[in-house]
């Protein structure tokens, strides 16, 4: 039996590939270059080839590649551009955060690199395994991440945590791809629908819908999802903020890309997901708000909040129309932007030898340092929803797509959510502008360099700006579509 | 009937290396019943026709994953290897158990009635050219994945295990 | 002009950020100067629309700016200015009286030492930042041609006015003295008055809780009539109505939840009181003259939604009653003038309600305008007494100030008539012509209204006599007051003339034959269903007319009696009805009343949320079990920083027990 060389499409993987490059480069200037903060500078590089070869490859047909294994479409580039971006504030943070801790080394450059091309592969993955490659790829990448700050055990214990947690998850979701094939005969998105649409009769086949169970559960820790979420405030909290920054953007939008892929594409047809997400959402938003309420740190604020955003996201993918898809990916962007950038203004007020930012030290910011307050405000009113920022259109495009596919009550749901979120967010920006500064002996401040407060500016300006008009990312976004 | 027989004592080799492993009070005990219970999967692998998968199982598991733990348990911890004290369970354990018991029953209860569609074909007997021709045809993208992965894993490893100054503070 | 309407927003908004970046490097009197003149010449565009709209005859014309956003082929925002009556109206409202109140803040928000030295308060370019921000949030609110921007303008107006009762965060909570009865008789104590920080945060929950309700509203505007442009639902509303009746009632008592809160009214008036914590020129534009009103601009701008729900629009006008009456009555006997007046405000509101309720939208329009006169300008007379006595504000203290401030004395006392319904003051024409639409609906909402008016001319002379009349009762007080400076006292004169004539913009056309300015200016944004007219007769008319001026007039001369004649009347009637008036000095103890009920189970619900859901009902409840709950509390807090892997493993476990046995029981 000769082997036939199957066809292949390496254009559809240039994003991937031109990620994995960089980082492989990064890593072999890492033996020669000195000055470690210009691997930063060259991952920078990647990326933005990366972003363009996505721009590129937007208008191209679309086919499956790779015996069906990747899919090089609309949906897939949009979320690459999400991970590019949210790859490319990261770097920008840690370029300014790690040198001041004392912690510059390139492998942090490729290892997120790594992850960022585990995060493609979700979002391309038309396949079971590659999706949980993928997934691998970018959680042992961030294990390590999380673990990077090697001065302080709460770094350490982050990156434990995360690694004992992420494995149970991962075995669900084997245990979920195991149930899957056994039950359809497929690992395949598309043939795995096919299979139930030629079989209505197994449509409830209980090792389907327990195989179903499984696969959610997996993607639920990643997403972090009420009640798989345990681990996220403390490993958002240990780990590196340039880091946490990263995570909490990238790991989520990587969950929800493969799983909205598998949802609509493999069990579009069965509609028993839709009751248990609903549940998750509420739960989500819920808990989540109402835990960050008590918090007194900001980090940790931001850790529980961003549970709460993954179940405004769940809210979206609950229609399972395009609509909602289109609101996910719109959400995801703007999440970025404005989630990072709050990360951003965090690393620039933690101290040196501690954890997180306790809610003090921004009493008086915007006398001390009135733009970095107007910006963080600009986050924070953000995150709460309040228009004209980009956050509002967020929410309003899955509470909207919600709506449309006769799911109002989450809508409703979300709302009552983000009001609950608006007074732990305005907690902050009372500190900044209705509070005296504390005495400046007491907290001293790493120096504005540069890279961060770029990260700062941009972030700031891309959250009121799209805000403002939104249309270039609706439009981007409507982009989003399964191939 | 031999191999109901066989089937039975690799049961046994499994299940009872798998109760050793969480019961046992020497942690250097444990790593030699997760060798007693990895024979025991790889015994199925035989069973199934799959003794390509079965060798696989017991270099990779046995011959490397194993040994790798008993080297890091004598490496780390003296004590590890006397002591027999420690006990594995802790104040959970009456919670975890009805949950575990419960994720068991509906686990079995999903299994056990379901007609599991038989592949109709003979098993292949070439079963490493079969893998081979897979990896480079079908299977080729996530066979080239894995490395990226490998190496991840690698220069995690790699990083983690490096000296660093010890941590200048604990913090809660 | 009316191409150019995008400017009235854009040059405040330009003030607040030259005011927010470089106000502090630039000093406080390039301030003062940036901050007035971009709203007047904000208000220069908006009478030059003014103009255009009356040349064309008041025809609507909507300005596209950009679209906001397009979702999808069905949604879409665009940013469109409306120009018509009711918007430029309020356009000219908010630019003019916020033009005056901003002038007067130049001098309000400085303070002079005995040697005439200059103090700019330690913020005067935040001050002006957030005045700013506010003129163009609400002129987004009232210029807006769909219910998302006017949702926009209605947060932003909600964020300014939290931001600026707190703008003094750091002046603790303050002592009210408890009311003297007489030395064998114990005084009524009264609670402290909130801090402004904890105003500001009282001001932003209520709120809260009625702008869910709006946005309720806006999204079932959304889901019913699948837009959110005013021409667009307008037209439609007959037709929806029919077709799904239950639609409409709901979408309208949503939005008025919403009004509720903005707007001060039963049961979520308690915030405005407090809102008195912030500096005077803010109460003024914000609590009395604009902010507050929105909710009267967004019926009466939704009239075609209301016109078709008698159940809620009757329902408003009870609510409306009912507050005026109950504010009211709240007012007669508190001791800080800042205080009365808001009460004041909230019982205003109230009538202003009434009138939408019963359908005369113009009149309640009306009465907008002229209490925005008349309270600007009563509370910048206040503010002016305020800074002569270095922000002493309690009555008590006051007293005999007409010789040492003239102007703040007459320009006050002009206020108070209006306010009071005096005849042929703009408050007057207003009221009664409410009062007059209330009785063709119901005499018995006429019956509150006349006896709130009586209440109104009452409590604002008690408040005249107190603080102007009499002997100073506070001799240190009283010899450091003075007049102050021109930028205040011309600001207040000119509100004086227009709280005096406003009134001849609508004159009771069935008593003086001269054609009712306003009803004839906003008569094109009423829909051919929309206004009840009211076809008094001539007699009926001079009956109510002359029956409101008496009241007034009794009103104002039994407060003269009290006050002046014979002052220890309220002393002994005070020792009668003790019970009565301790109910009323404490304001029905509403506020502890929320307390108890809302806030501390609220609090209490969330805390045990917070620190239970987490980490104790695993750690303790399953694992210590509840019992030892209790000792281990301390211990407990030490853990929620670290949780233990194993409990969120066993977390997780249980999560997938659920999830797995969903699935398969189904």
């Amino acid at each position: 039996m000769p082997i036939i060389i199957p066809t292949l499409d390496f254009a559809a993987l240039i994003p991937i590939l031109a990620i994995i490059t960089t980082g492989l480069v990064v890593l072999l200037l890492d033996i020669y270059v000195e000055d470690k903060a210009v691997l930063g500078y060259v991952s920078l590089i990647g990326l933005l080839a990366t972003a363009i070869a996505c721009f590129g490859l937007l208008t191209q047909t679309v086919a499956p590649t790779f015996q069906n294994m990747l899919v090089s479409d609309g949906y897939s580039l949009v979320l690459d551009l999400i991970f590019v971006v949210t790859a490319t504030l990261s770097i920008m943070i840690a370029l300014s955060y790690l040198p001041a801790r004392d912690m510059q080394s390139g492998e942090y450059y490729a290892l997120l690199l790594f992850a960022t091309s585990g995060m493609m592969l979700m979002g391309a993955a038309t396949d079971l395994i590659v999706v949980f490659l993928g997934l691998e790829i970018m959680s042992i990448a961030l294990y390590v991440l999380a673990a990077f700050n090697r001065r302080q055990l709460g770094s350490g214990e982050a990156g434990l945590k995360y690694f004992v947690l992420g494995a149970f998850a991962s075995a669900f979701f084997l245990y979920g791809v195991a149930l899957t094939y056994g039950a359809t005969g497929s690992t395949n998105l598309q043939t795995i629908a096919m299979w139930f649409s030629a079989n209505p009769a197994y449509a409830h086949n209980p090792i389907a819908m327990v195989g179903l169970a499984l696969l959610l559960i997996g993607f639920a820790f990643k997403i972090a999802a009420v009640p798989f979420q345990w681990w996220t405030p403390d490993v958002y909290h240990g780990a590196p903020t340039s880091v946490t920054a990263f995570m909490s953007v990238g790991a989520k939008a990587a969950g929800f890309a493969a799983l909205v892929r598998l949802l609509l594409v493999s069990f579009g047809a069965i509609p028993d997901w839709r009751w248990v997400i609903s549940w998750l959402a509420v739960l989500t938003m819920t808990g989540g708000n109402i835990v960050a309420l008590a918090q007194k740190d900001v980090k940790r604020m931001l850790a529980y909040s961003s549970i709460a955003h993954a179940g405004y996201i769940l809210v979206g993918v609950v229609p399972g129309t395009p609509d909602g898809v289109k609101g996910i990916l719109f959400y995801l962007m703007s999440y970025a932007f404005m989630n990072i950038g709050a990360f951003a203004v965090i690393a620039l007020l933690e101290q040196r030898d501690q954890i997180g930012s306790s809610i003090e030290s921004y009493m008086g910011l915007s006398s001390r340092k009135p733009l970095l307050a107007l910006m963080m405000l600009f986050f924070m009113f953000s995150l709460t929803g309040i228009p004209p920022f980009i956050g509002f259109w967020g929410k309003w495009y899955v509470f909207w797509a919600a709506v449309k596919g006769g799911a109002s009550w989450l809508a409703i749901v979300g709302m009552i959510n983000s009001v609950i979120s608006a007074f732990y967010y305005l907690s902050v920006v009372v500190q900044m502008y209705m509070r005296s500064p504390t005495e400046p002996s007491e907290l001293e401040f790493a120096p504005l360099s540069l890279p961060v407060t770029l990260t700062i500016a941009l972030a700031g300006a891309v959250t009121l700006l799209l805000g403002l008009w939104p249309t270039p990312l609706i439009k981007l976004t409507a982009l989003g579509i399964f191939g | 009937m031999i191999i109901q027989a066989i089937f039975i004592v690799m049961t046994l080799c499994t299940l009872g290396g798998a109760v050793g492993v969480v019961s046992s009070r020497n942690l250097f005990h444990s790593a030699l019943y997760l060798i007693l219970s990895f024979f025991g999967v790889a015994g199925y692998y035989v069973l199934l026709s799959a003794g390509f998968l079965a060798v696989i199982q017991l270099m990779v598991y046995i011959g490397a994953i194993a040994i790798l733990i008993l080297f890091a348990i004598m490496f780390s911890r003296e004590s590890a290897m006397n002591s027999a004290k420690e006990s594995q369970a802790n104040r959970q354990r009456w919670l975890g158990l009805p949950v575990a018991m419960g994720l068991f029953i509906s686990l079995i209860a999903v299994i056990i009635p379901v007609n599991w569609p038989i592949q109709q074909t003979a098993p292949t007997t070439d079963m490493v050219r079969d893998l081979g021709v897979a990896f480079l045809t079908s299977y080729l993208i996530p066979f080239e994945v894995v490395s990226v992965l490998l190496s991840v894993a690698l220069i995690g490893a790699v990083m983690l295990a490096r000296e660093e100054n010890p941590p200048v503070k604990e913090t809660k | 002009m009316t191409q150019l309407i995008w400017l009235v927003i854009a040059l405040p908004i330009f003030g607040m950020l030259f005011n927010g970046i470089l106000g502090r490097r630039v000093g406080y009197k390039v301030v003062s100067i940036v901050g007035p003149t971009m709203v007047f010449l904000a208000f220069l565009v908006g009478f030059g629309a003014f103009i255009e709209t009356i040349r064309r005859g008041g025809v609507a014309v909507t300005v596209h700016l950009w679209t906001w956003a397009t979702i999808g082929n069905m949604f879409s925002v665009p940013i469109n200015l409306l120009v018509d009556p009711l918007s430029i109206l309020m356009v000219l409202v908010v630019t003019g009286v916020g033009f005056l109140i901003h002038v007067y803040a130049t001098d309000y928000m400085i303070h002079r030492d005995e040697l005439g030295h200059v103090h700019p308060d330690r913020d005067f370019s935040r001050f002006f930042t957030f005045l700013n921000l506010f003129i163009a949030s609400m002129l987004i609110l009232v210029l807006g041609d769909n219910y998302l921007m006017m949702y926009v303008g209605w947060e932003l107006v909600g964020l300014c006015s939290y931001l600026l009762i707190g703008f003094w965060y750091d002046r603790p909570e303050q002592a009210q003295a408890p009311i003297d009865l007489g030395a064998d008789h114990e005084p009524i104590k009264l609670t402290p008055l909130l801090s402004p920080a904890a105003s500001g945060m009282k001001a932003f929950i209520v709120n809260r809780i009625g702008d869910v309700g709006f946005a309720l509203g806006v999204f079932l505007i959304w889901q019913t009539f699948g837009t959110l442009q005013f021409d667009k639902i307008f037209p439609f509303a007959k037709f929806v109505s029919e077709n799904s009746p239950s639609a409409i009632p709901w979408i309208t008592f949503l939005l008025f939840i919403g009004a509720m809160g903005k707007s001060a009214q039963i049961p979520l008036y308690v915030w405005l009181p407090d809102a008195m914590a912030g500096p005077t020129p803010v109460s003024a534009l914000i609590h009395a003259a604009t902010m507050v009103t929105a909710g009267v601009y967004m019926i009466v701008r939704s009239n075609a939604l209301y016109a078709l729900s008698p159940t809620v629009s009757l329902f408003i006008a009870t609510i409306g009653a009912l507050t005026a009456l109950f504010a009211a009555t709240i007012a007669l006997v508190q001791v800080d003038l800042k205080r009365i007046l808001a009460y004041s405000t909230v019982s205003q509101l109230g009538y202003m309600f009434m009138a939408v309720g019963v359908g005369a939208y113009t009149s309640g329009m009306f009465h907008l305008t002229t209490h925005a006169f008349f309270k600007a300008l009563l509370f910048l007379g206040a503010g002016s007494v305020m800074h002569a006595l270095h922000d002493v504000i309690d009555i008590r203290r006051m007293g005999g100030l007409r010789d040492k401030m003239p102007d703040t004395y007459r320009t006050f006392v002009i206020g108070g008539l209006a306010l009071a319904g005096f005849p042929l003051m703009s408050g007057f024409f207003s009221k009664d012509e409410i009062l007059a639409k209330a009785f063709e609906f119901s005499p018995i909402l006429w019956g509150i209204g006349i006896i709130t008016a009586g209440l109104t001319a009452f409590y604002t002379f008690r408040a005249i006599f107190l603080a102007f009349h009499g002997q100073p009762r506070d001799q240190h007080l009283y010899d450091h007051a003075h007049e102050n400076h021109l930028a205040i006292t011309i600001p207040l004169w000119i509100l004086a003339i227009l709280a005096m004539f406003g009134g001849l913009l609508g004159l009771p056309s069935a008593i003086i034959p001269v054609p009712h300015l306003f009803d004839k200016w906003l008569h094109s944004i009423f829909m051919a269903h929309g206004e009840v007219e009211a076809h008094a007769s001539l007699l009926k008319e001079l009956v109510l007319l002359s029956t409101s001026g008496i009241v007034a007039i009794g009103g104002i001369g039994l407060a003269y009696f009290f006050y002046v004649v014979s002052p220890t009347i309220p002393q002994n009637l005070a020792r009668q009805a003790r019970p009565l008036f301790n109910l009323l000095a404490n304001k029905y103890y509403i506020d502890e009343l929320y307390h108890e009920v809302f806030v501390k189970s609220g609090l209490g619900f969330a805390k045990n949320m917070a620190q239970g859901v987490d980490r104790l009902i695993i750690d303790a409840v399953f694992v210590d079990g509840l019992p030892k709950l209790v000792n281990s509390l301390g211990q407990m807090l030490s853990h929620l920083q670290s949780g233990y892997i194993r409990h969120y493993a066993l977390a997780t476990f249980i999560g997938v027990l659920v999830m797995v046995s969903y699935f398969f029981l189904r």
